[in-house]
């Protein structure tokens, strides 16, 4: 039987189709999220059963997560990410203990117990300073793309202090950097240790290892090595790292049915 | 006409007052359609959902009127007293008296959400310099300008010292402004030392036997100035008296909490249990009537849990929550989000448990007043949480946190950490805004994981 799952974010929609039984993934992809995102996540279901030549009817069950899952209108049932990016995260990696996921508009930090269930989780709720987001704004600021910051980071050798917990002051501070000619370089490290430096507080004095990052931050270049650095533990980047709350998703489908032999019930 | 309990619109409810009404409901003077308050701008009620039965319509009915109630008692010659960052002390001097009736100006933090804004206390407090760098409670500052939300007070009484720095903040500026001031000091409550002489505070903490003399100076200071404006002095019979009534309040708000945060099934929604439970606090200014209103509930939560119903489902995730919210909406949406309270910390303790009876008054008084959870330490005030936590059989705890509440950034971690070590139950930190629409989407999700959390932790 084929599951869906749907992570439905602030930035993008990602969704995963999986073979309930032998748990292979069938079909993955994501999409950019707009304003229409009932319609957004249509299409890409569509565009993703096109692909795999999987009719909607084969699709036994639909969970979707994220901001928007509430408005994917074709879901069965709705599961916040915390729970699906556990979900995923304990499917990919068993023994994970801490998971942080750092998405275009949020962060958080998931702590796992023994049996690989959520023990409890704190998200920012202040401003986007520990975010995907913060990092777009910088790339266009140091006229730089995305893919190329992480990159541009690695060259700092003195990576500039960024102060502010606002991604508007933040930027403000950028630009006096870069009028004192700081280089490029020091002001991508800078940005990229105040955002380990924001996910770091919300994880307290206590990280327990191992650390698995998931998100599309976990993508940019850099960002693993500054979360390593402000936590002070080795951290681990989830395979296939946007789409895991979307594979949770699809494993919270899957175990919903009367039947997952390899899942088992959640 | 009595109904299955569950939440009502406002639309809603009044289709039910006119049911009941029809029937015969016996209602106060103050009583009436709940939507009438929509008139004085309490547009937010519009959005809540609420409890249906009568009690529930009587105690929104209290709370709404209260404005009108002032200003009767003081048409009727009595003396007005607002008591400020008093969490239950003076109040209850006060209405020991046969004279004066005393309320709570710091209630005015609930104005900006009640009224959605749009009364403009908020900008007036920045205009004075207080801006969202301080609690909500600067509202209160708006309001006296205002002068829309009560009468002005006959005496203003405050207390300062280790309760909480923003309110004395706002409070000094309000003094700034021309109104005169008695301050009070609550010191800082240590463990007491080792050889020292203690005193043991209601709620079982200790407390070093100066520090309650301390108090007891200072709230004598506080009964000679309510003497003055009273003319009349006040015996130790009569303050007996006024303990004793407000320990009744006390003992029926104990026991309303015990029957529904250890229901089975919730008998009273979280909305109307926090309504309650501030009544500890300021009475609505009528103590009598606040005795009724809570009994009227009680009974109603007595016939519900005796017929095995509530209000929400019984698999509701158990949430023990700590500090009120600016927004009254956030109680309904835990409920939305599948979970319901078993236990709350509004940071006044010290106002629900009962005032020793066999001390004298003033050393009662000055016992209970320094009992208070901000006087201590963060440690302890979590520690009082974990008691009540499984007291109560909560399974998952929420901090709210009070935006630009300074005493909220320095106790979130101590609270949590010590639950964690303690109770190994999940902990969520959230932040509600006074009106919280805009914040509405980021703190379902969090309350749903909470949810979600809990009920997946059933499973093994």
């Amino acid at each position: 039987m084929i599951c869906a799952g749907i992570d439905a974010g602030s930035r993008t929609i990602k969704m995963v189709l999986l073979d309930s039984d032998s748990g292979k993934v069938l079909g993955r992809g994501l999409s950019d999220q707009g304003v229409e995102q009932s319609s957004l996540a249509q299409s890409l279901f569509e565009s993703i059963l096109n692909e795999t030549g999987i009719v909607r009817d084969e699709v036994r069950r639909v969970v979707a997560t994220g901001y928007g899952r509430n408005a994917v209108e074709f879901a069965d049932t709705t599961i916040t990410e915390i729970t699906c990016h556990a979900r995923g995260v304990r499917h990919l990696a068993p023994a994970t203990a801490t998971i942080v996921d750092i998405g275009g508009e949020d962060s958080k930090l998931i702590r796992l117990d023994g049996n690989g269930k959520v023990r409890d989780f704190a998200m920012n709720d202040r401003c986007a300073a520990g975010t995907g987001r913060f990092l777009e704004v910088v790339a266009e600021r140091l006229a730089t793309s995305l893919d190329d910051l992480g990159a541009m980071a690695a060259r700092s050798r003195t990576p500039a202090a960024i102060s502010s917990m606002c991604v508007v002051f933040a930027e403000t501070e950028i630009i006096g950097l870069l009028a004192a000619h700081t280089p490029r370089e020091d002001i991508a490290a800078g940005v990229q240790a105040a955002i380990a430096a924001r996910v770091a507080g919300m994880a307290g004095r206590k990280v327990t290892v191992p650390i698995v990052f998931t998100g599309g931050v976990a993508l940019v270049s850099g960002m693993k090595g500054a979360l390593e650095s402000v936590l002070e533990q080795p951290v681990e980047i989830a395979p296939d790292p946007q789409m895991t709350g979307a594979l949770g998703a699809a494993l919270l489908a899957a175990n919903s049915l009367d039947h997952s032999p390899f899942l088992g019930v959640d | 006409m009595t109904e299955a309990p569950r939440q009502l619109t406002l639309e809603e409810w009044d289709r039910r007052y006119e049911q009941l009404d029809q029937a015969g409901l016996i209602q106060p003077r103050y009583g009436g359609r709940l939507s009438r308050h929509l008139h004085d701008g309490d547009y937010r009620l519009a959005k809540l959902r609420y409890d249906n039965s009568p009690a529930a319509l009587r105690l929104w009915n209290f709370l709404l009127t209260e404005e009108d109630r002032l200003r009767e008692a003081r048409e009727c010659g009595k003396r007005v007293v607002g008591t400020m960052k008093d969490l239950g002390t003076v109040p209850v001097i006060a209405y020991s008296f046969s004279n004066l009736v005393a309320f709570y100006p710091d209630g005015a933090w609930w104005i900006p959400c009640v009224m959605e804004l749009s009364a403009g206390l908020l900008e007036i407090a920045d205009s004075l310099g207080i801006d969202e760098s301080f609690c909500p409670v600067r509202a209160m500052l708006g309001a006296f300008v205002t002068r829309c939300h009560f009468p002005v007070p006959d005496l203003l009484v405050c207390s300062a010292g280790a309760v909480c720095d923003d309110f004395s903040a706002i409070a000094q500026r309000l003094e700034d402004l021309g109104h005169r001031i008695l301050w009070w000091e609550v010191p800082h409550r240590p463990v007491p030392e080792p050889n020292e002489v203690s005193v043991l505070l209601p709620g079982g903490l200790p407390a070093p036997e100066r520090q309650v003399d301390l108090v007891k100076s200072e709230l004598l200071r506080v009964k000679e100035a309510l003497e003055a404006l009273a003319g009349t002095s006040l015996d130790e019979t009569a303050l007996h008296a006024g303990i004793k009534k407000a320990n009744e309040i006390r003992r029926c708000l104990a026991e309303l909490r015990r029957l529904v945060y250890t229901a089975q099934c919730c008998p009273m929604p979280a909305l109307e249990m926090l309504i309650a439970e501030m009544l500890a606090i300021h009475y609505c200014s009528d103590r009598d009537e606040c005795l009724r209103v809570l009994e009227a509930l009680l009974s109603e939560v007595r016939r519900r849990i005796a017929s095995g119903v509530g209000v929400l489902g019984a698999d509701a995730a158990r949430v023990f929550w700590v500090n009120p919210v600016a927004d009254l909406r956030a109680m309904n949406l835990l409920e939305a989000c599948g979970g319901r309270i078993c236990g709350t910390e509004y940071l006044f303790t010290h106002a629900l448990d009962a005032i020793p009876q066999d001390r004298p008054p003033m050393e009662a008084l000055a016992a209970t007043a320094l009992a208070d959870p901000m006087a201590g330490s963060s440690r302890q005030r979590a520690e009082r949480i974990c008691r009540d936590i499984g007291e109560f059989g909560a399974e998952a705890v929420v901090v709210s946190r009070i935006p630009g509440a300074s005493h909220c950034a320095l106790e979130g971690w101590t609270i949590q950490e010590v639950v964690r070590s303690k109770m190994d139950i999940p902990i969520l930190e959230i932040e509600v805004p006074p009106v919280a629409d805009a914040a509405g989407p980021g703190l379902r999700t969090r309350l749903e994981a909470l949810v979600e959390t809990v009920k997946r932790r059933r499973r093994t």
